[in-house]
């Protein structure tokens, strides 16, 4: 990509601010929950302890629709844990770039968000934890905010959508993805397959196993590589 | 109480999940093979986070109107504008399309 591009900054500073910018579209969707959750005969206390230490719309929604579906607790938490399996590879990627021990690791993991792990990309393989640390920082305390005002006013979903806000998630997810195009080789390749292949498992899975399956565009990286991962150009910019 | 039991487990699963990478893997280097891979983890979960934004669980959440927004996020990417930037004129053409149409 031969073009003058802004530089991404990383650290705690840079990671509260895209904090910010993420927490704009987490709020909506922690209110969207909230409210739902009412609707659907939780008690308050249940869906905002829910939201304090769950901490992931996409498992919350599942648990919720599920059992007030009428499904056993069993599946209820199959299907959530299903979602939330994308954060697996996600942790693998960034465990290279937590430090201390084991524990401390484990609790820095914790700050895995898709917004986060994302923004804290710095190409080559780095995460940078505080930019992970700051982003998460920011929207922990606005998803719990939300999904209590969620609770107390239960607001019409349409009200996201005519604000644009649902708009911010993709358009975030775009730019992080193409800035991959500048840092690791056959990005557009890979991207290109995982698009492929979650469009397709999006019509037979849910949503968190397709973006789990994604992962597998990952291995387009070994083809035309020898046993040892080497023998191509592109080696030179993983360096 | 099995509301109770199944927040307090998918809490529990979560933290695992979340932990299991970094506190088994650490900081020891991988093969490199599987580092390559997990090199290359970032453009596809990237990849696959999009098109589960943009059109969700069996593409019902598909809104033609958000593609504008998207086109112009990518122009103001390649004009080399700020991730802010980029993000609220993709806001403001969605607002802007959903109004005319």
């Amino acid at each position: 990509m031969s073009r003058s591009v802004t530089p991404p900054e990383f650290g705690w500073r840079p990671g509260l601010r895209t904090g910010v910018g993420l927490g704009l579209a987490v709020f909506p969707v922690a209110l969207s929950f909230g409210a739902l959750a009412t609707t659907l005969g939780w008690p308050p206390a249940a869906t905002i302890i829910c939201s304090v230490i769950v901490f992931s719309a996409g498992a919350q929604l599942a648990l919720l629709t599920t059992l007030t579906a009428g499904s056993t607790l069993f599946l209820a938490l199959g299907a959530a844990t299903l979602i939330n399996l994308r954060f697996l590879p996600m942790g693998i990627a960034v465990a290279g770039s937590l430090k201390g021990p084991a524990w401390k690791r484990a609790l820095g993991a914790q700050t895995i968000l898709d917004g986060s792990w994302a923004a804290a990309y710095q190409g080559a393989g780095r995460y940078d934890r505080l930019t992970m640390f700051g982003a998460s920082a920011v929207q922990w305390p606005v998803w719990i905010l939300g999904t209590v005002v969620g609770v107390v006013t239960a607001p019409p979903p349409t009200l996201v959508a005519s604000l644009g806000l649902d708009l911010v998630f993709p358009g975030f997810f775009l730019v992080l993805l193409l800035d991959t195009f500048r840092s690791t080789p056959r990005a557009p390749w890979i991207a290109g397959i995982a698009i492929l292949l979650t469009g397709g498992l999006l019509l037979v899975a849910p949503a968190g196993v397709a973006v789990l399956l994604s992962s597998l565009a990952a291995l387009v990286i070994l083809i035309g590589r020898g046993r040892g991962g080497t023998g191509r150009s592109d080696d030179a910019e993983l360096a | 109480m099995t509301l109770w039991v199944a927040i307090g487990v998918l809490a529990v699963i979560n933290f695992a999940i979340k932990a299991a990478g970094p506190a088994l893997l650490g900081d020891r280097p991988l093969p490199p093979r599987v580092s390559l891979v997990v090199q290359s983890l970032a453009p596809a979960l990237l990849a696959g986070l999009l098109i589960v934004a943009l059109l969700g669980q069996g593409w019902r959440e598909f809104d033609w109107r958000l593609l504008p927004g998207l086109t112009v996020i990518g122009v103001l990417w390649l004009l080399g504008r700020s991730q802010i930037v980029c993000i609220v004129a993709g806001v403001l053409v969605t607002v802007a399309v959903r109004a005319l149409v």
